[in-house]
């Protein structure tokens, strides 16, 4: 059955088109002069065989739709909002390429955002086809204030002022905009060009020059391809220049802790046994740390996607993962990424993206009860939600990591329904155990299947 | 004239030429007083915006 991509109708001349396991774009004469262009020009093969660039064919066109294009289908869509820093700035760097490579060819892109750019085996690949179009004698970049605002903003917040960029994108779509980039960067980098130019003048120039047309003057004032050339080699310097100083908020040398060696070779294998029985296709690794565990799922020839709310370690598992099977999202599972943008839907919710066939909850579930405050009753129930099979680890009251998330909390501050006993009463209501496994005196491994 | 979907802003467009260097710079000013009658001679607002580029004496060469 078609249904349109919800986060796909800003651009009329080209649209995706969900078809069960297929992925159509839909065009308009203007959006197949744009395909025309790009198929007939020297950078679009060499992009799609070297994976910067999906791959398109052409197809017979629905009724009433001028042509249509069909593309592979990626395993995981993410948003720029659960990137690492390393991820966006790739995405940036991807697009500064593309568009010179485009540029050299002859064509121009009509946008640049980073919703246009996924990560497939750890390399970010550009999927929008609708994008290009021949260059027009006169054009400037018109993406090039969403440049600045999607990628070159979110990357100086968080390597100039140090705050992370992701809550910022998650709540404002369109990024941020020079005026708040400028009042953020403050008195810092006073003697930085690229703050300068694109940060500090961008804004005043957008104050100045708010509403009126200028494309046409900017055209008859003789405006050349190689100014955006310019600007595009200037942009991928300053890009290259940023730099996170990854510091670690807590979990980083989680690999180090004294039980996680003790017990990884047993949840590997007790995981294996999982992954055996059960065959996911896709694998949900909630809390997936340093993805020792997605690994594996990935090995195991399913698509993993790992999840965490620590940057520091997925930044570090998605720059050692070209080539592996597996998705690299950061949110909090406590607020996880929610459907949102145009009618609440432009954007989906993480959880309905993920739709796994097996999850792990591998050292997690204790940190949503004695960490996050969330009852044990709502955390199996939310275990169950996914309606597959679920790997989980319990975590007993007198086990040294549980007291360390306590912390000041006092006995009656804690849910109840925290001892083993009624943790297995509370799988019982909603799964069937399939294997269970005990770790240590305060941890149990359990393989569970929705009843 | 072909419009895209995007906004591109106006002052973002025309910092692109002052980007884009020296020559850049010339276009940015052209563009920039053809956009605001600021040429030598007068220019009715109401005239298109062409006659006030070919009656700016700035190029991008100077």
């Amino acid at each position: 059955m078609k249904s349109p991509d919800p986060g796909s109708f800003r651009d009329p001349a080209s649209q995706v088109v969900l078809d069960d396991d297929k992925v159509l774009r839909l065009l308009d004469q203007r959006g197949l002069e744009g395909w025309r262009a790009l198929s007939a020009s020297d950078f679009f093969e060499p992009a799609v065989a070297d994976a910067r660039l999906i791959g398109a064919v052409e197809v017979d066109p629905p009724p009433g739709t001028v042509a249509a294009l069909e593309h592979p289908r990626l395993p995981f869509i993410s948003y720029p909002y659960e990137w690492t820093f390393s991820m966006l700035k790739d995405a940036a760097l991807l697009q500064l390429d593309i568009l010179k490579a485009a540029l050299l060819s002859g064509l121009t892109m009509k946008d640049a955002t980073p919703y246009n750019i996924q990560f497939v085996e750890g390399r970010p690949i550009f999927i929008d086809i609708g994008s290009f179009e021949a260059y027009r004698a006169g054009e400037p970049w018109i993406g090039y204030r969403q440049f600045t605002r999607q990628f070159l903003f979110p990357l100086m917040l968080r390597a100039w002022v140090g705050v992370p960029f992701q809550p910022w994108l998650r709540g404002d779509l369109e990024g941020l905009t020079p005026a708040q980039m400028a009042h953020l960067l403050g008195r810092k980098k006073r003697f930085n060009t690229g703050a300068l130019f694109h940060v500090r003048l961008q804004a005043r120039m957008e104050a100045r020059m708010s509403g009126r047309a200028v494309r046409e003057n900017l055209r008859t004032a003789g405006f050349t391809p190689e100014l955006i050339l310019a600007n595009v080699r200037k942009l991928r310097s300053l890009v290259s220049s940023l730099e996170w100083e990854n510091t670690d908020d807590g979990w980083s040398d989680y690999g180090s802790c004294s039980h996680v060696g003790r017990d990884r070779a047993t949840k590997s294998e007790f995981l294996q046994s999982a992954l055996e029985r059960f065959r996911p296709g896709r694998v949900l690794d909630l809390g997936a740390n340093d993805g020792h565990f997605s690994t594996i799922a990935a090995a195991s020839r399913a698509h993993a996607i790992a999840v965490d709310s620590d940057e520091a370690v997925l930044d570090d598992l998605y720059r050692r993962s070209a080539g592996l099977n597996l998705a690299v999202v950061l949110t909090d599972l406590v607020n996880p990424s929610p459907a949102q943008g145009w009618a609440g839907k432009e954007r989906s919710a993480v959880i309905d993206r993920a739709r796994p066939d097996l999850v792990i909850a591998y050292g997690v579930i204790h940190h949503l009860t004695y960490g996050a405050s969330i009852p044990p009753r709502e955390v199996v129930a939310w275990l169950r939600s996914f309606h597959c099979p679920v790997v989980v680890e319990f975590v007993a009251p007198g086990d040294e990591m549980v007291a360390r998330l306590i912390g000041n909390k006092l006995p009656h501050e804690l849910h109840g329904d925290r001892e083993e006993h009624q943790f297995r009463a509370l799988l019982d209501h909603l799964f069937e155990t399939t294997d269970e496994r005990q770790l240590s005196s305060t941890r149990v491994l359990f393989a569970l299947a929705p009843r | 004239m072909i419009f895209g979907y995007l906004d591109p802003g106006s002052g973002s467009l025309i910092l692109q030429a002052v980007i884009g260097g020296l020559a850049g710079l010339g276009i940015a000013i052209k563009a920039f007083r053809a956009k605001h009658g600021m040429g030598r001679s007068k220019v009715d607002p109401d005239l298109g915006e062409d006659s006030a580029v070919e009656d700016t004496t700035l190029s991008a060469e100077s």
